[in-house]
């Protein structure tokens, strides 16, 4: 059974054209800050409990908490993404390798972590992976959250290297047969004619693939890592469990990753546009 | 039946490779409850999503500018936002300002279960994608179609439903292969909530037997059949809804 | 292309084949000394056991204990947030020294981690429930959604024996907030952690009718092998037990005396 979806050419321009975010504007924040406060307000409103501090007090007082556990998703974002970046352009060399071997191999490594649940990725790292790691001499240790940013980085290698399969498969065949004829070598045509071409167009569904990582990083928190929603959690619990304080918490955190993700989506949104008139 | 119960029971006590669902049968009939609502979440948010979809791409093309700009809202909150933490605003935020009905306990009990929470929050998170799909397919179809339609003195809504749709469907069909392979891989969000899904009653079995591996091996096995299931069907429809010379 | 092939291979084989590695230390009170810092599991969603304050802290009776075993040690203490889900994972691979997570001790357990003797306190697991529910008996609770937390042991047993129908959720800020909300009408948890519950003003409405089930001793438990660490915590736990320490301790954090603690600090002093 394949469970590639090998397309046309066409089809994928199409495909790749719709996952990028559009039509953002700084307004949907406004937007989304004011229908935070509205709940902020109504919760507050609603609760009735005498010993109770103001909503708003309360996410200002663990404020630095949490964006102090925001901080942990960012950075296991960003690990995860170098290192899966980092894996993934070879496996989607591997991927367009004309050694049948060695392609099926990256085929396969491609699709079982495309198609695996980013959240039961997550648990086999934590529960598989040992805390202490003996390489030779050398000896690594491996905190919880480390773990998480290689049960992330595997999925975003797998979609990494589709995504340098399709940008290197964009770049039209004449180009190979140019620089053929040329006389440039297998190797000199890739870094020197195709992949300076095909980066371009790699970058809009790279960056894309970055703000779905970051708002996987959540994920973490169930496999029991200390990041921000684990932490808001704890400050519910902190604060006796009221009920009030679900919406305007929860709805904190959403905010604090639109804030972060808002401007990528906004450069991916422009970058798509710029090569799209070029094309 | 008996005879695959014995021999991964022998496989226990010899290997100590445990897997319990086929020869426990508590585990198993658990493990079956999980797979099968699994199964129910996946088919309640791919019909859903879908839709939202469908109605979405309609009310960007509306003339009412506060309609698109609504769906341009939803379309934005969903994506660049966790999943994660949606599915906790809705079943922990959103639910505490909905009206609570009495249980038989005499308790004040929400009215929206954990099942139907996980499932809107999903329809709505991968919905957001789909609008986009759906929209992209519809930009793709030529105006002189349209045209055509509108010549041939088709409503607006008829155009929609007979001209547009069909063909930006099968347009759009690979991206939304994709997004509903997304949507099975992000089902196992709720767990979060308690939904008692797959990875929910593994984690309770492995919870009880400290049989790990073994349950995530299952897991992983599930999943990907699903997937491979899904994009199979998917690619089955796409061939037969194949148009002969709509130029792909 | 061969370079590629092999660390594609390496890629594989590293995914496929689950490493075991690190055996046991012969001398971890040495390693920990020589590192100056103990690394102790605690719960972060359990006061007054083990808890957060604003800034960030671990507070609670279990935090308390750990800084104690540090100041013996001479050390500083690191703690690292566990849940039942996986602070065994978190003691058997190396991530952690020491666990003092509410952990009860029981045989299953202890083939996995090395659970220190004497027991260093004692719960037994009972429900939560709000006043307005007139509980008299476990088995009014069949059929009953209840709340639980992912990876406790009585799950199996009041699903099994009682018949209640079990919710169960990632953390214990989940559950309660789940119990706050009727989405389930108890919630099934450590008597010691809902007594510490109730005392909090926010839960006033709440209360614990039932006889606790089960009372089971809790361990403090360490690393399979990490025997001199053991019998240092051991000899550390009977000091404890001599000075009245953990008596004070639940004096400070405002619960009543447990009676194993009563009773441990009878036998010792």
């Amino acid at each position: 059974m394949r469970v590639i979806l090998p397309l046309p050419e066409v089809l994928q321009r199409e495909s790749s054209r719709a996952l990028p975010v559009m039509r953002l504007s700084w307004r949907h924040g406004i937007l989304l800050a004011g229908l935070l406060c509205l709940f902020t307000i109504a919760a507050d409103a609603a609760g009735t409990s005498p010993i109770r501090s103001s909503v708003f007090a309360v996410l200002a007082r663990w404020t630095p908490l949490l964006l102090h556990g925001f901080a942990l998703n960012i950075l296991i974002s960003v690990l995860s993404m170098a290192i899966g970046t980092a894996l993934g352009a070879f496996l989607g060399l591997a991927l367009i390798s004309p050694d049948r071997p060695l392609r099926g191999t990256a085929w396969g490594v491609t699709q079982f972590f495309r198609n695996a649940p980013w959240l039961v990725l997550l648990f086999f790292m934590i529960f598989i992976l040992p805390y202490h790691l003996h390489i030779g001499s050398f000896d690594f240790v491996l905190p919880d959250w480390s773990k998480a940013v290689i049960g992330l980085s595997l999925p975003v290698m797998a979609n990494v290297a589709e995504i340098v399969r399709g940008g290197v498969q964009s770049i039209p065949n004449g180009q190979w047969e140019a620089s053929e004829s040329l006389g440039f070598t297998r190797h000199q045509q890739l870094w020197m004619i195709i992949l300076p071409q095909a980066i371009r167009r790699m970058l809009p569904p790279w960056m894309n693939l970055y703000a779905i990582l970051t708002t996987s990083t959540t994920l973490a928190s169930i496999v029991g890592v200390n990041d921000v929603v684990t932490l808001a959690g704890q400050v519910l619990s902190a604060e006796g469990s009221r009920p009030d304080l679900l919406a305007p918490i929860y709805g904190y955190v959403l905010v604090m990753f639109y804030i972060y993700i808002y401007p990528i989506a906004w450069a991916t949104r422009r970058l798509e546009h710029k090569y799209q008139v070029r094309n | 039946m008996n005879l695959i119960a014995a021999w991964f029971s022998h496989l226990n006590e010899t290997t100590g490779i445990n897997f319990t669902v086929f020869y426990d049968p508590f585990d198993r009939a658990r493990f079956v409850q999980g797979f099968l609502v699994t199964l129910e979440l996946c088919g309640v948010t791919i019909v859903g999503s879908v839709m939202v979809g469908i109605l979405g791409a309609w009310g960007q093309g509306a003339a009412s500018i506060w309609l698109r700009r609504l769906v341009q809202f939803y379309i934005q909150i969903f994506r660049n936002t966790p999943p994660l933490v949606q599915v906790y605003f809705f079943y922990f935020g959103l639910s505490a300002l909905l009206p609570e009905v009495k249980n038989s306990f005499g308790m004040s009990q929400p009215l929206i279960g954990g099942f139907v929470w996980a499932s809107i929050s999903l329809i709505c998170f991968a919905g957001a994608f789909n609008v986009e799909i759906f929209r992209s397919g519809i930009e793709a179809i030529p105006h002189s179609t349209l045209e055509a339609a509108e010549a041939l003195g088709f409503t607006r809504l008829q155009t929609y439903r007979q001209v547009v749709l069909p063909l930006g469907l099968r347009i759009c069909m690979p991206a939304l292969t994709n997004n509903l392979v997304n949507l099975i891989k992000t089902t196992p969000l709720a767990y979060a909530i308690a939904v008692p899904e797959l990875l929910y009653v593994c984690n309770q079995i492995w919870s009880d037997n400290e049989n790990v591996p073994e349950m995530m091996l299952l897991l992983f096995i599930i999943y990907i059949a699903l997937v491979g299931v899904l994009v199979f069907i998917m690619h089955r429809w796409e061939r037969a809804l194949r148009v002969p010379g709509l130029g792909l | 292309m061969n370079a590629k092939k092999l660390a594609l291979l390496g890629i594989l084989a590293g995914l496929g084949a689950t490493i075991a590695v690190n055996s046991a230390r012969a001398d971890a009170l040495s390693d920990i000394k020589a590192k100056g810092v103990l690394v102790v599991g605690v719960k972060a969603d359990y006061p007054p056991f083990g808890s957060l304050s604003p800034s960030g802290e671990n507070v609670g009776i279990e935090p308390d204990l750990a800084r104690e075993l540090a100041k013996g040690l001479g050390v500083k203490v690191q703690f690292v947030p566990v849940v039942a889900a996986n602070r065994m994972q978190f003691l058997e691979q190396g991530k952690i020294d020491v666990m003092i997570a509410t952990m009860n001790d029981t045989p299953e357990r202890a083939k996995a981690v090395d659970i220190v003797h004497p027991d260093y306190y004692a719960s037994g697991y009972n429900v939560m429930v709000p006043k307005t529910v007139n509980l008299t008996s476990w088995n009014q609770l069949k059929g009953v959604p209840v709340c639980a937390i992912q990876g406790a042991f009585y799950n199996k047993e009041v699903a099994e024996k009682f018949g209640a129908e079990t919710v169960a959720f990632t953390g214990v800020a989940e559950a309660l907030t789940a119990l706050r909300q009727g989405r389930c009408n108890a919630f099934v948890y450590d008597d010691t952690a809902i007594e510490g519950k109730l005392q909090d003003p926010s839960w006033k409405d709440y209360d614990m009718p039932l006889e606790s089930q089960d009372a089971q001793p809790w361990g403090i438990a360490v690393k399979l092998g990490d025997t001199d660490l053991a019998a240092y915590i051991s000899k550390s736990i009977i000091d404890w037990d001599k000075t009245g320490l953990i008596l004070s301790l639940e004096t400070k954090y405002g619960i009543k005396h447990a009676a194993f603690a009563v009773q441990m600090h009878n036998k010792y002093k």
